[in-house]
């Protein structure tokens, strides 16, 4: 599986992408942002471990969606992708238990949307299973609180939904509870699919990923975040880059793992991917290891997720702002 | 979704045994009660069989064709199989999803103890995905996602004794996945003279296949088509290797019965059903028996009609114009399509409506007016 790209892979890659951006995702909220962008800002992880500082973490998530929206404030960046009507889900990815987006990080985006005029009640955390989220520290709770938090834990649609090559059944939070997603994931290799950072991230709402690592996840993945479920409803993408993983996902492998300190943020959830893959073969060139191309895996979904007008997907035509 | 257990289902997991030992196994979860409710985030982990250790933590499972690389916290494909920190685990071995006595004409197995009640069982999981499946909600579902209880090997077997039943079935969902739960089920079947036998769709790898054999008096195997495209556009699998297992239990001697749902228009022509019935004649015999049933919209094929009645009747007489000998209509109560018939002289051995059996004329596995041996596993 080490085939270069084709030329009409490569066209989807930055054509599709730059032609339709992420205004195609919005729907009916209003697009911000420029296709293709991805803003980053430094966030350096406290010495000897332990968590964040709060307020250093909601700094540095305000300039990465700054940088990402190119709005003046945060408070406007947020009030541009969500309504105070909007019930909004945050979907994490915690199966790398230590190399999972902070709590810090994923409360102070939830401070901002209440700011923004959302109440608690309808932001949801979640992740596949309540128990993800306990293992790392998450409270969990269905009522009360800053913000909801809590697993699918099995409720899903009773029939199956069908997009591309995929039919499943889909998380009922995502298909009928929530109105506008965020993505909220790491930056990560993964053994499969290559990259797990963004739109790999949406496997977590279907009831059968594990039917669809075949081909490196291609173009399975492409085909969860382009059914109208998420599609529609898909407003922002953040990635805490406060530590990476460069090899042996999606588990933790706390040997590949390095400090890239950085908050990265787009409306752009393909762009997001190919920044993340960019930043995960550059750590692996400076560790001596092939990049994710020559290993094998490069994460072809992501020119997939391009063709299919998800967004920006070729890493060299990512314009990274720094916030 | 599949619902809670039945009134039946409770009566028989009571029949299990009230012992509450609990135990903790090798790789951290604990066993639950007998015939308790399995905590869907604390399944029980048991090493797998099949499979072998890779570089860097992953694992390939030796089971099934697929072979699947699985990364540290991974899942193989049929969803009920983990690698945790190199050493391949399975969540399904003592964890019954479903558990009813059905008639063995409901398997459906037609030469083995005709009327005879199995107890019949299945875990959560599969390792294809065929878009017409009939058990979706719980062969599509990992183990954590489907209700389920704790009923290892001993006292499933001990449970079928107290059913009545002198057979167990491992069904419903795909035993592949549960190769080890079948394994040992069948072992401590034997023990007290019960006999097993499994429904699969014969996607698995021969070295685990022809160690499980022995243990078994009987397979049905449900060749879905006789065309690679269709096993890869509908089943996500793969043709060869479920001929090769065909090939390898015949060759066993374990009782072998093959199924074909047929799919209006996707694997229901002539020619089709021709080219099959000639490989299962040449490299089977004309003995085993063939049943093809009658296919219901359901999961991700429902733009199809039901198969019509005039399909399956010419599969029917196209298959018995290659020389098979056993040739059946499934799906279509009161067909004669669903009698077994002397080969030689035509009378009429066992009647069957749906899935009852109305007379029964076999003496001794023997035709009654010609003496003709029907093969079979009669007692």
């Amino acid at each position: 599986m080490t085939r270069k790209f084709t030329r009409r892979e490569l066209g989807a890659l930055v054509g599709t992408g730059i032609a339709l951006g992420p205004r195609a995702l919005h729907g009916a909220a209003p697009a911000v942002g420029a296709g293709g962008t991805v803003g980053v800002a430094p966030l350096a992880a406290p010495a000897g471990g332990g968590a964040l500082d709060p307020t250093a973490a909601r700094a540095a998530l305000e300039r990465a969606l700054v940088a990402a929206t190119g709005k003046p404030t945060a408070a406007r960046a947020v009030s541009a992708l969500f309504s105070p009507s909007d019930t909004v889900g945050i979907k994490l990815n915690c199966l790398g238990g230590p190399i999972s987006p902070r709590r810090e990080l994923v409360e102070a985006l939830a401070a901002l949307l209440r700011e923004a005029g959302i109440p608690g009640q309808r932001i949801v955390v979640f992740e596949r299973a309540s128990r993800e989220l306990a293992r790392v520290r998450y409270p969990i709770r269905k009522n009360g609180g800053d913000y909801l938090c809590h697993g699918v834990d099995n409720d899903y649609d009773a029939e199956p939904s069908t997009s591309g090559q995929i039919g499943s059944c889909f998380a009922r939070l995502v298909s009928t509870t929530c109105t506008a997603l965020v993505g909220f994931g790491v930056v990560k290799d993964h053994d499969l699919a290559g990259v797990s950072a963004s739109l790999k991230n949406w496997y977590g709402v279907i009831h059968n990923p594990n039917k669809y690592h075949d081909n490196h996840c291609d173009p399975f993945v492409a085909d969860v975040v382009n059914h109208p479920f998420v599609r529609g409803k898909l407003r922002l993408t953040v990635l805490d880059g406060v530590n990476a993983q460069c090899h042996g996902g999606p588990g933790y492998r706390p040997d590949a793992v390095w400090p890239l300190g950085l908050v990265v943020a787009s409306t752009d959830p393909v762009a997001a991917d190919a920044w993340a893959w960019r930043a995960i073969d550059a750590e692996r060139v400076r560790r001596g290891m092939p990049t994710l191309e020559a290993a094998g895996r490069a994460p072809r979904f992501v020119a997939t997720a391009a063709r299919y007008g998800l967004g920006v997907g070729d890493p060299a035509a990512i314009r990274e702002a720094r916030g | 979704m599949s619902g809670g257990p039945t009134r039946r289902e409770l009566a028989l997991l009571a029949a299990a045994g009230a012992a509450t030992a609990l135990a903790r196994g090798a790789h951290g979860a604990r066993t639950p009660p007998l015939g308790a409710a399995v905590d869907p985030d604390d399944l029980p982990a048991r090493e797998a069989s099949w499979y072998r250790r890779l570089a860097e933590g992953r694992v390939e499972c030796q089971l099934c064709p697929r072979g699947c690389q699985v990364a540290d916290a991974e899942r193989g494909a049929c969803g009920v199989r983990e690698n945790r920190r190199g050493t391949y685990v399975t969540l399904v071995h003592g964890v019954a999803c479903t558990l009813h006595a059905d008639p063995i004409e409901k398997k459906p197995f037609f030469h083995v103890m005709p009327g005879s009640t199995a107890l019949s069982w299945a875990a959560a999981g599969c390792n294809v995905e065929c878009k017409f499946c009939q058990n979706w909600e719980i062969s599509q579902f990992r183990p954590e996602q489907v209700p389920a209880r704790w009923l290892p090997p001993a006292e499933l077997a001990a449970a079928a004794r107290r059913a009545n039943a002198p057979l167990l079935a491992a069904t419903y969902s795909e035993p592949v996945v549960f190769w080890e739960y079948v394994r040992d089920t069948a072992l401590a079947a034997r023990r007290i003279g019960l006999r097993t036998v499994v429904v699969s769709n014969g996607y698995i790898q021969e070295a685990p296949l022809k160690e499980v054999l022995p243990l078994l008096a009987a397979v049905k195997v449900d060749l879905k088509a006789f065309r690679e495209p269709f096993y890869r556009d509908f089943v996500r699998g793969e043709l060869k290797p479920v001929l090769r297992s065909l090939e390898t239990i015949r060759a066993s001697g374990t009782w072998l019965e093959i199924v074909v749902l047929l799919l209006p228009t996707l694997n229901d022509s002539e020619e089709e059903v021709r080219d099959l019935a000639l490989w299962v004649k040449t490299n089977l015999g004309a003995d085993v028996p063939v049943h093809f049933t009658r296919f219901h919209p359901t999961y991700r094929l429902t733009n199809l009609p039901p198969t019509p009645l005039s399909s399956l009747e010419r599969a029917w007489r196209v298959a018995q114009a290659e020389g098979l000998r056993y040739v059946y209509l499934g799906n279509v109560p009161g067909h004669p399509g669903e009698n077994t018939v002397c080969p030689d002289c035509g009378a009429t051995l066992i009647h069957r409506v749906g899935f009852t059996v109305r007379a029964a004329a076999l003496e001794d596995g023997r035709c009654p007016s010609c003496r003709r041996a029907i093969p079979g596993v009669w007692s």
